[in-house]
């Protein structure tokens, strides 16, 4: 279960970040970005919690 | 501003507060450079981005002044507080107590207490700006220095109200939702900086084909430089240099690092402090810097400094989020850490109740929107008076012995507050406020002359401090 939320966690950076850079290219619209980011922080958190908390834990 | 690491040097000093790190305790090079990435990318960088605007900096200066400050704050840390970290493998609180006593470590606490309360303001201030979006209520402007709505002092007063029962009753759990966060927040941060950026290739029409036609674009309406907005001080490329080198001079010149790499293996694992500088005072100040210049490009007299409606507007909720979490996780161990600060001058009181008390100080402190409007010069401040210190531990260490005279005096003596130490900080601190006051020296430069003063002043004062108390066993 733990690497697959970890690669969750890492697609849903990838998430965060990317629509932002194509809109830098100017091939996506602002509003479009606000909520792939919004979509992306749910997921960031929903996955990492879970093995974040526990490496921290140890 | 790295104040949750501060709490953590605190969690992890709670282990070996009276004794060297064993071996088997030390971490490895990876743990440094995580804690420090996370921990420069706090709330506060989203005023000290806007205050470089605000300051009428240019982007040759800005870049090159972080570019160049950011690499001597690195180097502080490698070769000023890292050797002695790793030699002696105290907390910064032991180490003083055998320098300075127990009774002047007391009134370091203190000092540094009361600096943490109004850092931990400022961190309140950051985080209520975000609820005024939601509730849209009048924030305060650049220039103001008292509460200017009702509006604000309930937001205020319910986000400080909120940190402070949660750093009271449940820091932990905090500090873990902070870690969870760090690299979320700084993405975010990033986002910031890119969505700027192209607000303003769409704003003035600028072509953009190679990144010297971004650095054109920078040089002509981001960052353009001229004189400062009104109340604002000019910064040149020294003023960001200095600002940059200075702005954690408490951790690194002034030694409250030691908590932290005296779990390090190698005294070089301090390289990791670039992953903070160059994440948090570098890319974070950009960012957020480059938010507030656009602002300024659609409305010249919006000259307000809000992180809130800064976000919002360029990555909407997620920015609204990263301003409220951004702020909590850096108010919440900065109070807990304010309030550890005071418990020390009454040890039998309740940390429950001294941080909650602590919490109510600084939520009261963040509804004067005047800490955080002249945060440059506060961070400036609090580096300042906590600085001298580490001047006496560096000479303490490196020198003392070479003058015919004993280290950790306070130790050998038996005595509670060592006058030479005590006398080379509040010194130190007045001949830094003449500089000030009536040489004309402003306050981001002045900790630089002031750390000779304070190793010259601890030396020649321990010479004759040494010759009247003798230790013990001397006696």
């Amino acid at each position: 279960m733990r690497p697959i939320l970890q690669i969750i966690s890492l697609l849903a950076l990838i998430a965060l970040t990317l629509p932002s850079i194509i809109l830098l290219a100017g091939r996506l619209e602002l509003n479009t970005v606000k909520w792939i980011m919004l979509v992306a922080t749910a997921v960031w958190f929903v996955a990492a919690a879970p093995w974040m908390w526990k490496d921290k834990a140890k | 501003m790295d104040t949750e690491q501060q709490s953590q040097q605190t969690q992890a000093g709670s282990e070996f507060e009276r004794e060297p790190v064993p071996k088997n305790a030390l971490l490895g090079f990876k743990s440094f450079i995580g804690m420090y990435a996370g921990e420069h990318c706090a709330g506060t960088e989203l005023m000290i981005g806007p205050l470089f605007v605000a300051s009428g900096v240019s982007a040759f200066d800005l870049v090159m002044g972080l570019i160049v400050g950011n690499a001597l704050a690195v180097l502080s840390w490698i070769f000023l507080c890292a050797p002695i970290a790793t030699r002696r493998r105290l907390t910064l609180y032991y180490q003083l107590e055998k320098i300075c006593g127990r009774r002047l470590v007391t009134v370091y606490n203190l000092a540094n207490g009361v600096m943490f309360c109004f850092l931990a303001g400022a961190m309140v201030t950051v985080s209520a700006t975000a609820v005024g979006v939601l509730f849209n209520f009048k924030m305060p402007g650049l220039n103001d220095l008292y509460p200017n709505s009702i509006g604000w002092v309930i937001a205020v007063a319910v986000v400080g109200g909120l940190i402070a029962i949660v750093a009271a009753c449940g820091y932990q759990t905090v500090a873990k939702f902070a870690n969870v966060a760090a690299p979320w927040m700084v993405l975010v941060f990033l986002v910031f900086g890119f969505v700027g950026i192209r607000q303003f290739i769409e704003a003035t029409g600028t072509e953009i084909s190679s990144l010297g036609d971004v650095w054109g674009l920078a040089k002509t309406q981001i960052w353009k430089g001229g004189a400062p907005l009104a109340g604002q001080v000019k910064f040149t490329f020294w003023h960001v240099t200095f600002f940059a080198w200075f702005c954690n001079i408490a951790m690194h010149i002034g030694m409250s690092d030691l908590s932290v790499f005296r779990f390090a293996n190698k005294s070089w694992y301090a390289v990791a402090s670039s992953a903070g500088m160059y994440v948090g005072h570098f890319m974070a100040w950009i960012s957020a810097s480059i938010l507030y210049a656009y602002q300024l490009h659609q409305d010249p007299s919006n000259t307000d400094v809000l992180p809130g409606p800064l976000a919002y507007r360029a990555a909407g909720l997620v920015g609204l989020l990263c301003v409220i979490i951004a702020g909590w996780t850096t108010a919440n161990p900065t109070i807990y850490r304010a309030g550890l600060a005071f418990q020390a001058l009454a040890p039998k009181s309740s940390r429950f109740k001294v941080t909650l008390i602590t919490g109510a100080i600084a939520t009261v402190a963040g509804m004067f929107p005047a800490i955080a409007m002249k945060l440059l010069g506060f961070v400036a401040l609090y580096g300042l008076i906590l600085m001298p210190m580490g001047a006496v531990i560096f000479v303490d260490f490196w020198l003392i012995r070479k003058f015919g005279l004993q280290s950790s005096y306070a130790d050998l003596s038996g005595k509670t507050f060592n006058w030479a130490a005590g006398l080379a900080w509040f010194v130190t601190l007045a001949t830094a406020w003449v500089l000030v006051k009536f040489a004309g020296v402003q306050i981001f430069f002045v900790s630089l002359p002031c750390w000779f003063v304070a190793a010259l002043l601890y030396i020649v004062l321990s010479k004759f401090y040494q010759k009247k108390v003798r230790p013990a066993v001397a006696e």
